[in-house]
This record gives structure tokens, C-alpha cells and sequence, in this order.
């Protein structure tokens, strides 16, 4: 529950700060004011806090994009996730390293000064991860006669991956000078992945957990990030 | 837009897993017996007042899930899945008067390789059986006398695994 009041906090201050900026004064000369160009690095703030509350849950991303032209920037993400998924009949802990890179495209109308985002972009991303299969329960709907059975014994899946694309939607506001926070959500097709033998991939690290119903999945991501600037440029 | 993208975000989350596990799939099969006239080894023949226990490692009676005393010519059975041995106690012409049991039971001994096989994450796994022996104890009144496995792999039940000729 609180990883929702987290994200719905994320997206007000994100949407006020946006919206703040319209009370500004433009510029008479837009065409004249430089923008800044360079290296943008953070961190995924949310997979920090999770990773404090959640006792099945840790993780942690590192991203950074970089300004190719005014509206263009290529951008990357790599982090690492360990995740316990417990359902009625199985527990299992998946745990891997993934990478992600791709572009985003800067959708919205700066007023002259200011550098926010409202961006789209896609990433291809790509997993190398472990599950271990803890316990797991005999379905068996006559087990009221002799009893249910529970298997202990651990089982460990190892050398699995997984590759995916993701379509991003998301927001950067520049909050101090240089000083990002954002948040984005990704929608996600899976395009291929090395099943475990007698098993099924239960939680991809990167691409989040699996559906019986598709290659689909959904993230989200609330990042905060610095920018080293480089040069500045006017838009042309 | 911006607002937009802040529904769109709570929504998607707010999803609660779907992980409860139908009660249509196929479980861990049992060992379906169908049972056969001695005199004409190809057609069956009903048992008058067949009923079933199980039984556990010290010999005695468990009684198995909606079992009742019926007049029929085939039996479901559930097999342990803890281990590679199952005792049944089945009875011919069962009642019971003032208590007291009575009929003509016989044993039946089932040993087995099991394995387990992945169903989904909502019902984890099941087990399937490979029948390695199959015995009915002798004893001096017994109304079972031969038994045959016509097919050795519990996949399903579906099939009949084992005939009893009687």
C-alpha cells in the first residue's frame, strides 16, 4: 500500500512543479536562451525505499541519460533485484542483475530557462538472474484423506535470462539547479526468456513479475538524478 | 496529460495479483481400479456395497474423502504423496449395525515412484505416478482374486490403471 501513496506523493509534487512553472515570465527571446547539454546520473529512489519496508523485496538501479539533440536524449538503466514471490501453493526467490537502454523523447514546451520533461521513449532490456524455488505444496484436492504435502527442499534454477522492450511514459522536474526528480512507468513485451525445467520464470529481475496470460508486465519507476553540464546550446 | 499520466500510474498498481488457483485444474490423480468378471475377463462386474478405507502406516482404518457405500463397478483411490506406498482396505457388502462393521474386506498394496510435476504458480505442483507393484493380500475369505495393470502411469484420471477380477 505505501509503494502507492509513495508513487501518488511522486506524481503530485512532480504535476505541481510542472504546473508552477507556467507562472513565469517567458522570455521575449526565446530563440536566444542556451539549454544545458551533458550527463544526467541518478538513482531509482523507490527501489531504495521498498527495499528498507519490503522483507521480501530488494533492490537497487542506477540510470543516466545524456542530451543528443533539444528534444532527444539516449538513456540507460542498470540495477540489480532480488525478489520473494509467495503464493498459496509455492514460495520462490528470483535474483539477478539487468540492463536497459534505449532513447527518450522530450515532449514538452519548455517556457525559456526552464528544463523539465514530459517524455516518451523505449528501452530494450535484457536479464541474467537465478530462481530458487523454496517450498512448494502437492496441489491435490483428495488431500484431506492422507494430508497435504509440503516439499522443503530448496531448488535453485541458475543461468536464466530473459529479454524484453519497454514503452516509457514519464516526468523530470528540475527541483533545484541541476537537481532532477521524476517518475515514469513502463509498459513491458516480453520477447524472449530461457524457462526453467519444471518450472516457470515466477519474477524476472528488471521486467518485474510474470502473467499466466501473456509477455506483458508494467514498472515504475521515481528517480532521482543529478546533471553534470557540459556545454550549453541554444535550440536551433 | 499530466494528470493523465498520475491516474494511469495509480491504476495499473492498485492491480491485486491474480494468483488464487482454479478449482478446474487437474489435480494430483487417483488410482482408478475398475473391476471384472473372473468368469468373463471382458466385462465388468459391479461389487454389492463396495467401500474403501485407507490405510496408515500402523494398519489402521483413515477414511477417505467422500467415499460412501455404493453398489458399483469402478473406484477412485488416493495415493500418498509423501511416499512410494499406499494400503487400501476394500470392502464387499459393507454395513454397518449398531455399530459394528461388517462385510469381507480385503487389502490391496500399492507401491509407486512419484513425481512431481510444475502446474502453475497459483497451484504449485502436482504429482504424478509410476506403479511399480501392485498386490492383494491373501487371506481366507477373499473375494478379490487376480488383479491386472493395464496402464503403469497415473497421469490422469481418465484412464483405469488397474482391473480386479472378482
Amino acid at each position: 500500500m505505501l509503494k502507492y501513496f509513495i508513487s501518488l506523493v511522486a506524481c503530485l509534487s512532480v504535476c505541481m512543479s510542472l504546473q508552477a512553472q507556467q507562472d513565469s515570465i517567458p522570455s521575449t527571446d526565446s530563440l536566444a536562451v542556451k539549454q544545458k547539454y551533458g550527463l544526467r546520473v541518478g538513482i531509482d529512489a523507490s527501489k531504495i525505499v521498498r527495499s528498507f519496508l519490503e522483507t521480501d523485496y530488494s533492490a537497487i538501479e542506477l540510470n543516466a541519460d545524456y542530451r543528443l539533440t533539444y528534444r532527444l536524449y539516449i538513456a540507460a538503466e542498470i540495477g540489480n533485484e532480488e525478489r520473494t514471490t509467495s503464493t498459496d501453493y509455492l514460495n520462490s526467490t528470483a535474483n539477478g542483475t539487468y540492463l536497459k537502454a534505449g532513447v527518450d523523447y522530450n515532449m514538452y514546451n519548455n517556457w525559456a530557462g526552464m528544463e523539465n520533461m514530459v517524455y516518451s521513449g523505449f528501452r530494450l532490456g535484457i536479464s541474467k538472474f537465478d530462481q530458487t524455488l523454496n517450498s512448494y505444496t502437492i496441489y491435490d484436492t483428495n488431500s484431506p484423506t492422507w494430508g497435504q504435502t509440503e516439499v522443503l527442499e530448496g531448488k535453485e534454477f541458475t543461468g536464466l535470462s530473459a529479454a524484453w522492450l519497454e514503452l516509457v511514459f514519464g516526468l523530470k522536474a528540475e527541483i533545484l539547479n541541476n537537481f532532477f526528480v521524476g517518475l515514469n512507468i513502463q509498459l513491458k513485451g516480453r520477447l524472449s526468456e530461457t524457462q526453467p525445467d519444471n518450472f516457470e520464470n515466477i519474477y524476472i529481475p528488471g521486467f518485474g513479475r510474470t502473467f499466466d496470460s501473456g509477455n506483458f508486465g508494467f514498472g515504475f519507476g521515481y528517480n532521482v538524478s543529478y546533471l553534470i553540464p557540459l556545454i550549453k546550446k541554444a535550440k536551433k | 496529460m499530466k494528470q493523465f499520466v498520475c491516474l494511469f500510474l495509480i491504476v495499473i498498481f492498485s492491480c491485486e495479483k491474480d494468483d488464487i488457483c482454479p478449482s478446474t485444474t487437474q489435480t494430483t490423480p487417483q488410482l482408478v481400479i475398475e473391476f471384472y468378471d473372473l468368469a468373463a475377463p471382458d466385462e465388468t462386474l459391479a461389487v454389492p456395497g463396495l467401500f474403501a478405507f485407507g490405510l496408515d502406516s500402523d494398519g489402521l482404518e483413515v477414511p477417505i474423502i467422500n467415499e460412501i457405500v455404493t453398489t458399483r463397478s469402478s473406484i477412485s483411490l488416493p495415493l500418498k504423496t509423501d511416499g512410494i506406498l499406499t494400503e487400501f482396505k476394500l470392502y464387499k457388502s459393507y454395513d454397518v449395525i449398531d455399530g459394528v462393521p461388517s462385510g469381507n474386506p480385503d487389502t490391496i498394496k500399492i507401491t509407486y515412484d512419484i513425481e512431481n510435476i510444475y502446474v502453475s504458480r497459483a497451484c504449485g505442483y502436482k504429482t504424478i505416478f509410476d506403479i511399480q507393484a501392485f498386490a492383494i493380500t491373501t487371506d481366507a475369505d477373499q473375494w478379490m482374486i487376480s488383479s491386472d495393470i493395464s496402464i503403469y502411469k497415473i497421469t490422469n484420471e481418465n484412464d483405469i490403471h488397474v482391473k480386479i477380477f472378482h
